[in-house]
C-alpha cells in the first residue's frame, strides 16, 4: 500500500511539474515536488524507504526533465534521501519547524551534491546562485510544510494511543 | 563526541546500509557507462519515457483547455458589481471574444508556421509543446510528436523564428528537446555577413524565464564581427541544416584573449514556444553532408 501511496505521488509530481511548467514558464523550476515526496517519505519511513522514493523520483526527472546523462538525479536524491532519513531516526522531526528545516536543508544538499555529481561526471549544467538557491529552498520549504500538514492531519490515521 | 552508538542509530539497520550502497554502486555503474558510450537513444530512457510521457500528453492537452476558460473566468471577474443581466451579457461577449482572440492568435502562429514551411528545403513536422524545463540544471522542452511520428532523436528542431535546438530523448508519442539555451548545447553557426564560423551554446542564468543569451565561442579577436550581424547555422556540426536563423549578436568584447567575447541574442522566442518544427530527415535531406562530399569529377568526353 505504502508503495502504491509513493508511486502515485511520484506520478502527481510529475503532473504537478509538467502543468507548472506550462502555466508559470520559467519559474516551475523555482519549486521540486519530488523533493517533497522523498523527504516525506524519509520524515514517516526512515532511510531505506526514502532512498527508494529518492531514486525513483529522480529517475523520472532524469528521464523527463534531465540532461544528457541519467542517473545525476537519480544519486542525487538517492543520498538526500539517505540523509533525510539518518535524520529522522536521529532526532525528532515531527514539529513543522523542524520539516521546514530539513526540506530546506533538503534542497540545499539537493542542489550542491548535484552540481558536484555535474563536475565529477563532466557534464554541464547550469550552477545556482546564493538568492536562486535560497528561492528554491523557501518554496520547497512553504509548500512542503502544507502539504505535509494538510496529509497528516487529513489523510493518515491518528495513531492509536495505548492507555 | 560522536560515539559508535550514535553512529549505529543514525545507519538505523544493515538494510538501509546495504541498499544505500547497492543504490550509489548501480547509480555509479550507469552514470559511468554512459559517460564512456556517449550519447545515445538508451533502451531504458525509452522505456520510462514511453510509459510515463501520454500522462505529460494528457495534462499538456488539459492545461491548454483549462487555461483558456481561465483566462475568461479572470476577465470577467472586472464587471462582478454590475447588474446580473449586464453581467451575463458581458459575460457572453468576453468568452465569445476570448474565443475569438486564442483563434486569432492560433491562427497567426499556425500561418507564420504554414508560411515558413513550404520556404524551407526539408520535411518538417509540426509539434506542440507539451512540458518544459523542470529542473534548474538543464533547458528542456518536452514535444508531443515521437518515433512514431518519425521524430528522430538529434533531429533538429525549429519555429517560425530560428532554431530552437535538437532531440534528445525520444519515446513512441513525445520527444525531450534540448534547447538553445541549454549549458550543454552546441550549434555550429555563421556570422551571415562575414562567413565568419563559431559555436553557440546556453548562457542563461538561474532567474531568466528562459529568455536568456547565447555565448558565441572560437571566434578570432581579429574577426569581423560587429553589433547587430545575423547568425546562422553552418550545417558543420552534422546536426542542423545550414543556413538557419539563430540570432543576432548583441554584444561583442574583445579583451587580449584568442577569442572575442560575443553574446547572441537568440530570434527564437524560448519564452513563447507553443509549436515547433522537427525536422524529419531522410538520408537524401542531408544537405551538408552532400554539401561536404566532394563534387563529381566531369566525364571526358
Amino acid at each position: 500500500m505504502t508503495f502504491l501511496w509513493t508511486a502515485a505521488a511520484l506520478v502527481a509530481a510529475l503532473l504537478l511539474q509538467t502543468v507548472l511548467s506550462l502555466v508559470f514558464p520559467g519559474y516551475a523550476r523555482l519549486f521540486d515536488p519530488f523533493l517533497l515526496v522523498l523527504v516525506y517519505c524519509g520524515l514517516t519511513g526512515g532511510a531505506s524507504r526514502a532512498m527508494l522514493a529518492g531514486a525513483a523520483a529522480g529517475w523520472v526527472q532524469d528521464v523527463h526533465f534531465g540532461g544528457p546523462v541519467l542517473g545525476l538525479s537519480g544519486l542525487t536524491k538517492v543520498l538526500v534521501g539517505f540523509g533525510v532519513g539518518a535524520g529522522s531516526t536521529r532526532f525528532h522531526l515531527a514539529e513543522p519547524g523542524a520539516r521546514v528545516l530539513v526540506l530546506v536543508l533538503a534542497t540545499v544538499m539537493d542542489a550542491l551534491i548535484f552540481n558536484w555529481l555535474a563536475a565529477v561526471f563532466d557534464v554541464s549544467a547550469y550552477a545556482l546562485s546564493p538568492a536562486g538557491l535560497l528561492v528554491r529552498a523557501v518554496t520547497n520549504a512553504g509548500v512542503g510544510i502544507l502539504v505535509f500538514e494538510t496529509i497528516d492531519r487529513r489523510l493518515r490515521p491518528p495513531a492509536r494511543r495505548d492507555l | 563526541m560522536i560515539g559508535e552508538g550514535t553512529v549505529a542509530r543514525v545507519l538505523d539497520t544493515r538494510k538501509s546500509r546495504f541498499l544505500l550502497g547497492g543504490l550509489v554502486l548501480g547509480h555509479l555503474v550507469i552514470i559511468s557507462q554512459q559517460v564512456e558510450v556517449g550519447s545515445g537513444n538508451r533502451l531504458l530512457d525509452q522505456t520510462v519515457f514511453a510509459f510515463l510521457s501520454p500522462f505529460q500528453r494528457l495534462v499538456g492537452g488539459a492545461v491548454a483547455g483549462v487555461s483558456g476558460t481561465w483566462r475568461g473566468y479572470v476577465d470577467l471577474r472586472r464587471v462582478h458589481a454590475e447588474s446580473q443581466a449586464l453581467q451575463e451579457r458581458v459575460r457572453v461577449l468576453e468568452m465569445q471574444l476570448q474565443e475569438e482572440q486564442e483563434q486569432v492568435r492560433e491562427a497567426e502562429r499556425l500561418r507564420e508556421i504554414a508560411g515558413v514551411r513550404p520556404l524551407l528545403p526539408l520535411d518538417t513536422l509540426v509539434a506542440r509543446v507539451i512540458a518544459t524545463d523542470g529542473l534548474p540544471w538543464f533547458r528542456n522542452i518536452t514535444i508531443d510528436r515521437g518515433e512514431l511520428d518519425g521524430v528522430a532523436l538529434n533531429a533538429p528542431v525549429i519555429s517560425a523564428h530560428g532554431v530552437v535546438g535538437r532531440v534528445m530523448a525520444v519515446g513512441p508519442q513525445a520527444a525531450r528537446v534540448q534547447i538553445l539555451l541549454d549549458k550543454s548545447s552546441g550549434v555550429g553557426v555563421r556570422i551571415e555577413r562575414s562567413r565568419i564560423t563559431g559555436v553557440v551554446t546556453g548562457k542563461a542564468g538561474y532567474g531568466d524565464a528562459a529568455g536568456g543569451d547565447l555565448d558565441l565561442m572560437y571566434v578570432p579577436a581579429l574577426a569581423d564581427v560587429v553589433v547587430g550581424d545575423v547568425v546562422v547555422t553552418s550545417g558543420l556540426d552534422r546536426i542542423h541544416p545550414r543556413g538557419l536563423m539563430v540570432g543576432r549578436v548583441r554584444s561583442v568584447k574583445s579583451e587580449g584573449g584568442l577569442f572575442k567575447e560575443i553574446l547572441v541574442a537568440p530570434s527564437a522566442r524560448f519564452e513563447r514556444l507553443e509549436e515547433v518544427m522537427v525536422v524529419r530527415r531522410r538520408p537524401e535531406d542531408h544537405r551538408f553532408t552532400r554539401a561536404l562530399r566532394p563534387e563529381p569529377s566531369p566525364k571526358p568526353r
